[in-house]
C-alpha cells in the first residue's frame, strides 16, 4: 500500500470509532491489533482500512437512520407519497458497495496467497497439539545450530527475524495453534499436516493460546512463542541439546530422582536419565494416555510456565522482572531458567498433589471405559507430601 | 385432507368434490373437539400451531436465556467458579442449540404458520396434518435433547461439533447422542414444514395474487423454506454420519480408519451458513412489512428488497467455508470463499439501503413494533459490517474463535433476529390475540433489550480483538492487561448487561400476562396496516375470511381502503377496516370447507422420541417404536379427509358443507 493511501486511511479511521480501540489498547498480550512479526503486519494492514470502512459505513446509517427519525416524525403531516422506489438509486447503491469490496477483495487475495508461501522458510518447527498442550519438536538443522531434533513442550522458542514455518498436527482432537503478535490462526487436524509462518521482529514472549475447542481444559491450553536474538538462540539450543544431569549423591534432589523413576517416567521422558540399574529409563506414555505423548521435562526449568503453559513455573515477582523486561534483556533473563527463589512452589505443588483438581482432565480411572483405561490428561498419582518435597527437589534441577 | 381453494376453472374441467366417508376408517374416528385441550391437541389449524409453536418457542427462549445468563456469570470474574468446566462446556453447547433450533427457528415457523396463509388469503395451509406433525416433531425433539441434562449431561462439544472431538472417545456420555437424535427430529419438522409451506404458497394464493404482488413477509418465508428444503438433508446426513459413529462402530470421522475429519467441518457449514440465513430472513421479513406500515409508505424498492433475499437465498449456499478459514484449506478455497463472503454483504446492505429509504421522508409512528424494527436496522449493520471485517480471510485468522465473533452474531443474530421477532410480537398480537400488547410496557421492554444488549455484545468485541477465545470456561489474569480494554472490566459490563437483557425481556413477559388480563380489546385495524392479515376479524376465524378476496394490488389491503385522487394524486380514505369486513361478513361464502383435527400427528410424532431412546439405551425399544411408527403411518394414510357429519355434535344437519363454494 503507498504512503499516500495510508495516509488518507489513516485519515479515515481517525473519523471511525473503531480506531479508538487501537490506540489506546495496553498491555493486553494477545491483542490483535499491535503486530510483532511480518506475517501479523501484513494482516493488521489489511484490516485496519476494512475497520475504517466498516467504521464509516456503520456511522453513515447511524446517522440516516437518526436523521429520519427526527425529521419523519409523524407531526400529522399528511400522507408520505406512496413511492415504491428509485431503481436508479438502488443499483448506484448495490454498485457502490460492491466497487469498494472488489477493492478489499483484490489485496485480501494477494495478502492469502502471502500468508501462504512457504518457500522462504529458514527454519522449521514441527508441532503438535494434544488434549492440553502443544509439543514442538526441531527437527535436526545444523545451519542453525540444531545438530540434533529438540523436544519441548508449552513455549516455543524461535530466533528473531527467521522465518519459521510451523507444521502442525494434532494426536487427539482439533487445535489451533494462535500467537496473535506473531499471525493468525491455524487449525491442528489430526491425520494432516498444516503449515503456518512465524516470525517475530524482536526478542520477546508472545502469548497465545489454543483457538479450536477441544474438550474439557480447552481453556486451559496456552502457549507462548519466545523469541530470541541469534545468540541467545544458539545459547538455548546449546542447552536443550545437552542431556539431563543426574542430583548428585544424598541429596533430596537425588531422592527426587527416585520419585520421578518410581511415578513419572511412565509417562514422562527426561533425556539422559537412567534406572538404579544404569540403562536408560524410556518413558512410555503410549500406554498411558490417550493421545500417547507426554510433555518431555527434560529442561523443565527453562521453560517458565508448565501444564500447557496455564500455570506459572516462576513467582509473580521474577515473573514480572521476565514478561516484562525489554527486549534487549528479555532474551538473557529467559535463558536464565528457573531458579530456586523464583520457583513457584504453590503451583507446582499443587499440580503434583493432584493435577486434575488444578485442570480438568479425564484422570479418573472409574470413567476411562471409552479409551480403554488410558488417561486424557495427568492423574492424581496420590503423593505423600514428603514426594512431593522430594519431587520439587529433582524437578528444580531439570534445567 | 388439504383444502383447495381455488376450484380450477380453467378450462371448464369439473373436479370432483371432496370425498365424504359416512363411516370412519382406521382405527379412530377423527377427533372433532372444537374447545378444550383436545382441540389443542389434535388441531390442524394452521393459526393454533402457530400459537403452540410460539408458546414452545418462548419457553425455550427462556431456557436459554437462562444458559446464557450463567455463562455470563461464570465469565464475569477471572477463574470463574459457577460452573465446572464439563457443565460450562454443556451450558454453551445448549445455550446455542436451544436458541438456534428451539428458539428462533420455531419462532419464526410460529409466525410463517400464523400468517402466511393470512398474508396470502388462504384458509390453511396445503398439508394441515403435517403442519400438526411438524409441531408435535419440534416438541418432542426440543424435550428429548434437553432430557440429557437429567440422564448423564448434555452434549459438550459446542453447536457446531467438531469431529473427532464429538466421538464416541472424546464426548463418552450420552450427551451428544440426545443431541444428534433430537435435531434429526427436529430436522423432520423443518423438512415437512418447508415442503408444506412452499406449495401453500405456491398454490393457495388468493386470486390475483401474483408473486410480485406477495408480501415481503412471505417472500422472505418462502427463500427460507427453500433454505431448508436444501440445507436439512445435509445435517440429516452430517448426524447420521455421527450417530452410526457413536452408536454402531462407523468410523466416519476416526482418523486412525483414514477418516479426515474436515468432512463433518464441511457438512455441518454447508448446513450452516445457510442456516444463519434461516435464522435470519424471517425477521427480515417482518420488518419488512412493520417498516411501511409505521412510515406509512409502500416498502422502498419491493423488488429489490425480494430479489436481494433470494440473491441471499442462492449466494448463502458458496460461503460456508468462511467458517473455516483457520482449518488449513489452503489459499485458493480461501481466497475464494472470502471474496463470495464479500459478495453475500452486497444484497444484505440493500435491505439496508431499502429500509432505510422507506423511512425518508414517511410519516414515522414510533409504536413499540416500530422501535424494534428500527433498533434492527441499527444492530444488525453493526453485526454486518463486523461480518464485512471477517470476510477478509486473513483478519479472520486473528478473529476466528473469539469473542469478536461472538459480538458478531448476536449483533446480527439477537440485534437482528430477536429484535425482528420482538417487533412481529407487538405488531401482530392484536391479530392473533384480539388484544394490543402494552405499548409503555413495549417501549420500556425496548430501551432495557437495546441497552442490555449492546452492554453484553457490545464489549465482546474488544474482548475478542484484545485475545479473548470464545469457549474457554475461565478466563485469566494473565492474559486480561491492564489498561482501558483489559479484559477483566469488559467480561464485567458484559456480564451485568445480560442481566438487564434478563429484566428486558421480563418485561415482555410481564406485559403478555398483564394483556391476558386485560378487557380492553383492540380495534380492529390498530396500525393502518397495508396487508391481507389485517382483512379479516381479529382473531381470526377458523377459517380466515369469509369471501377469499381478489388481489389487485401489493398492499391490497391498504388500497382497499384508500384510493388515489386522479388530480392530486393524494390518497384519500375511502373505507374502514369495519367496513370491508362488514362487507366481506354480508357476502360470505356458503360452504366453507375445513379440514377435520387428526390424532395421527401428534400420535406419529411421538414414536419418534421411543427409536431415538432406544437407539441410545436398547435397541429393542427402537424396533417397538418402529413398529409403532409404520402403524401410525397406516391410521394416518386411511384416516379419511374429514369426518363424517355424525361425528360432530350436533351433526350437522340438511345440505352438505363439504365442498368449497366456487369462487366468482
Amino acid at each position: 500500500m503507498s504512503t499516500t493511501t495510508r495516509r488518507i486511511v489513516a485519515g479515515v479511521s481517525g473519523l471511525a470509532a473503531t480506531s479508538f480501540l487501537a490506540s489506546c489498547a495496553k498491555d493486553a498480550p494477545q491483542d490483535t491489533w499491535q503486530p510483532k512479526g511480518s506475517n501479523a503486519k501484513i494482516i493488521d494492514d489489511l484490516q485496519q482500512p476494512v475497520f475504517a470502512i466498516a467504521g464509516v459505513v456503520g456511522v453513515i446509517v447511524f446517522c440516516v437512520v437518526v436523521y429520519c427519525i427526527i425529521k419523519f416524525r409523524d407531526r400529522g403531516q399528511a400522507m408520505p407519497e406512496q413511492t415504491h422506489g428509485k431503481p436508479a438509486l438502488e443499483i448506484g447503491m448495490t454498485i457502490l458497495p460492491a466497487l469498494i469490496l472488489a477493492g478489499v477483495g483484490v489485496f485480501t487475495f494477494r495478502t492469502v496467497f502471502d500468508l501462504s508461501k512457504t518457500s522462504d522458510t529458514q527454519m522449521v518447527v514441527n508441532v503438535t497439539g494434544q488434549q492440553w498442550w502443544w509439543e514442538y519438536d526441531y527437527p535436526a538443522q545444523p545451519e542453525l545450530g540444531i545438530t540434533a531434533p529438540i523436544i519441548t513442550s508449552g513455549q516455543m522458542v524461535i530466533p528473531v527475524g527467521t522465518k519459521v514455518l510451523l507444521r502442525e498436527t494434532s494426536r487427539d482432537v482439533i487445535h489451533s495453534y494462535w500467537i496473535p503478535a506473531l499471525n493468525g490462526k491455524r487449525d491442528a487436524v489430526p491425520g494432516r499436516v498444516h503449515t503456518l509462518r512465524l516470525d517475530a521482529d524482536k526478542p520477546g514472549i508472545y502469548a497465545g493460546q489454543c483457538t479450536e475447542f477441544c474438550g474439557l481444559s480447552h481453556a486451559n491450553m496456552r502457549m507462548e512463542t519466545v523469541a530470541l536474538s541469534k545468540e541467545d538462540f544458539a545459547a538455548w539450543v546449546a542447552n536443550q541439546l545437552a542431556d539431563a544431569k543426574s542430583p548428585a549423591e544424598n541429596t533430596l534432589a537425588k531422592e527426587g530422582e527416585a520419585v520421578f523413576l518410581n511415578q513419572c517416567v511412565r509417562c514422562h521422558q527426561v533425556n539422559g536419565l537412567k534406572k538404579a540399574d544404569g540403562s536408560p529409563a524410556i518413558a512410555a506414555p503410549d500406554e498411558n494416555v490417550w493421545s500417547g505423548a507426554a510433555p518431555n521435562l527434560t529442561h523443565l526449568m527453562s521453560r517458565n510456565t508448565f501444564a500447557g503453559a496455564s500455570w506459572d513455573l516462576l513467582n509473580k515477582k521474577c515473573r514480572a522482572n521476565v514478561w516484562g523486561a525489554s527486549s534487549e534483556t528479555v532474551g538473557k533473563k529467559y535463558l536464565a531458567g528457573v531458579s530456586e527463589e523464583c520457583l513457584n512452589q504453590t503451583d507446582l505443588r499443587r499440580w503434583l498433589r493432584n493435577a486434575p483438581a488444578m485442570k480438568p482432565m479425564y484422570a479418573d480411572p472409574t470413567q476411562l471405559s471409552s479409551t480403554n483405561g488410558k488417561y486424557r490428561g495427568m492423574p492424581n498419582l496420590g503423593l505423600s507430601e514428603d514426594d512431593i518435597d522430594k519431587l520439587v527437589a529433582y524437578l528444580s534441577t531439570l534445567k | 385432507m388439504a383444502i383447495i381453494e381455488r376450484p380450477a376453472t380453467a378450462g371448464g374441467v369439473e373436479i370432483a368434490p371432496p370425498a365424504t366417508p359416512s363411516r370412519a376408517q382406521g382405527g379412530f374416528k377423527r377427533p372433532v373437539a372444537t374447545t378444550g385441550w383436545k382441540s389443542w391437541l389434535f388441531t390442524v389449524d394452521h393459526k393454533k400451531l402457530g400459537i403452540m409453536y410460539g408458546v414452545m418457542a418462548m419457553f425455550f427462549f427462556i431456557v436459554g436465556g437462562i444458559e446464557a445468563v450463567l455463562i455470563r456469570l461464570q465469565l464475569a470474574a477471572p477463574e470463574g467458579k459457577v460452573l465446572s468446566a464439563s457443565v460450562y462446556n454443556q451450558m454453551f453447547t445448549m445455550h446455542a442449540t436451544t436458541m438456534v433450533f428451539l428458539f428462533v427457528m420455531p419462532m419464526a415457523a410460529a409466525f410463517a404458520n400464523y400468517f402466511i396463509p393470512l398474508q396470502i388469503g388462504a384458509r390453511d395451509v396445503a398439508f394441515p396434518r403435517m403442519n400438526a406433525f411438524g409441531f408435535w416433531c419440534v416438541l418432542g425433539g426440543g424435550i428429548f435433547i434437553n432430557l440429557s441434562w437429567f440422564l448423564g449431561g448434555a452434549a459438550d462439544g459446542g453447536w457446531f461439533m467438531y469431529a473427532p472431538n464429538s466421538g464416541p472417545i472424546f464426548s463418552p456420555s450420552h450427551g451428544v447422542d440426545f443431541w444428534t437424535l433430537g435435531l434429526q427430529i427436529t430436522g423432520i419438522a423443518s423438512l415437512t414444514g418447508a415442503i408444506n409451506l412452499i406449495v401453500t404458497v405456491l398454490n393457495m394464493r388468493a386470486p390475483g395474487m401474483s408473486l410480485m404482488k406477495m408480501p415481503v413477509f412471505t417472500w422472505l418465508q418462502l427463500v427460507v423454506q427453500f433454505l431448508l428444503l436444501f440445507a436439512v438433508p445435509v445435517i440429516t446426513v452430517a448426524l447420521f454420519l455421527l450417530s452410526f459413529q457413536r452408536n454402531f462402530g462407523a468410523t466416519f470421522f476416526d482418523v486412525s480408519a483414514g477418516a479426515d475429519p474436515l468432512l463433518w467441518q464441511h457438512l455441518f457449514w454447508i448446513f450452516g451458513h445457510p442456516e444463519v440465513y434461516i435464522l435470519i430472513l424471517p425477521s427480515f421479513g417482518i420488518i419488512s412489512e412493520v417498516l411501511p406500515v409505521f412510515s406509512k409508505k409502500p416498502l422502498f424498492g419491493y423488488p429489490f428488497v425480494v430479489f436481494s433475499g433470494a440473491a441471499i437465498g442462492f449466494v448463502g449456499w458458496g460461503v460456508w467455508a468462511h467458517h473455516m478459514f483457520a482449518s488449513g484449506l489452503g489459499p485458493v478455497s480461501v481466497a475464494v470463499f472470502s471474496i463470495s463472503t464479500m459478495a453475500i454483504a452486497i444484497p444484505t446492505g440493500v435491505k439496508i439501503v431499502n429500509w432505510t429509504l422507506t423511512l425518508w421522508g414517511g410519516k414515522l409512528r414510533f409504536t413499540a413494533a416500530m422501535h424494534f424494527a428500527v433498533g434492527l436496522i441499527v444492530l444488525f449493520t453493526i453485526g454486518g459490517l463486523s461480518g464485512v471485517t471477517h470476510s477478509v480471510a486473513p483478519s479472520d485468522t486473528q478473529q476466528t474463535d473469539t469473542y469478536y465473533i461472538v459480538a458478531h452474531f448476536h449483533y446480527v443474530l439477537f440485534g437482528g433476529a430477536v429484535f425482528g421477532l420482538f417487533s412481529g410480537f407487538y405488531y401482530w398480537w392484536p391479530k392473533m390475540f384480539g388484544k394490543t400488547l402494552n405499548e409503555k410496557l413495549g417501549k420500556a421492554n425496548f430501551w432495557l433489550m437495546v441497552i442490555g444488549m449492546n452492554m453484553t455484545f457490545g464489549p465482546m468485541h474488544i474482548l475478542g480483538l484484545q485475545g479473548q477465545p470464545r469457549r474457554m470456561y475461565q478466563w485469566t489474569e494473565a492474559r486480561a492487561g491492564e489498561g482501558f480494554f483489559n479484559l477483566a472490566f469488559w467480561n464485567q459490563i458484559a456480564s451485568i448487561g445480560s442481566l438487564i437483557l434478563v429484566v428486558g425481556v421480563l418485561l415482555f413477559l410481564i406485559n403478555v400476562v398483564k394483556t391476558a388480563r386485560s378487557k380492553e380489546l383492540a380495534p380492529l385495524d390498530p396500525w393502518d396496516s397495508r396487508t391481507l392479515e389485517w382483512m379479516t376479524s381479529s382473531p381470526p376465524k377458523e377459517h380466515n375470511f369469509d369471501v377469499i378476496p381478489t388481489v389487485h394490488h401489493l398492499d391490497e389491503f391498504f388500497h382497499r381502503k384508500y384510493q388515489q385522487d386522479p388530480v392530486t394524486h393524494e390518497y384519500k380514505q375511502i373505507a374502514t377496516a369495519e367496513e370491508i369486513l362488514a362487507d366481506q361478513e354480508a357476502h360470505a361464502d356458503k360452504h366453507i370447507h375445513m379440514p377435520s383435527p387428526s390424532y395421527w400427528p401428534i400420535v406419529l410424532a411421538a414414536t419418534l422420541p421411543i427409536i431415538t431412546t432406544g437407539v441410545i439405551y436398547s435397541i429393542p425399544v427402537a424396533i417397538v417404536g418402529g413398529i409403532f411408527l409404520v402403524l401410525a403411518m397406516f391410521g394416518w394414510a386411511l384416516e379419511p379427509s374429514t369426518a363424517p357429519e355424525t361425528d360432530f355434535d350436533p351433526p350437522a344437519a340438511g345440505e352438505s358443507t363439504k365442498e368449497l363454494a366456487p369462487l366468482v
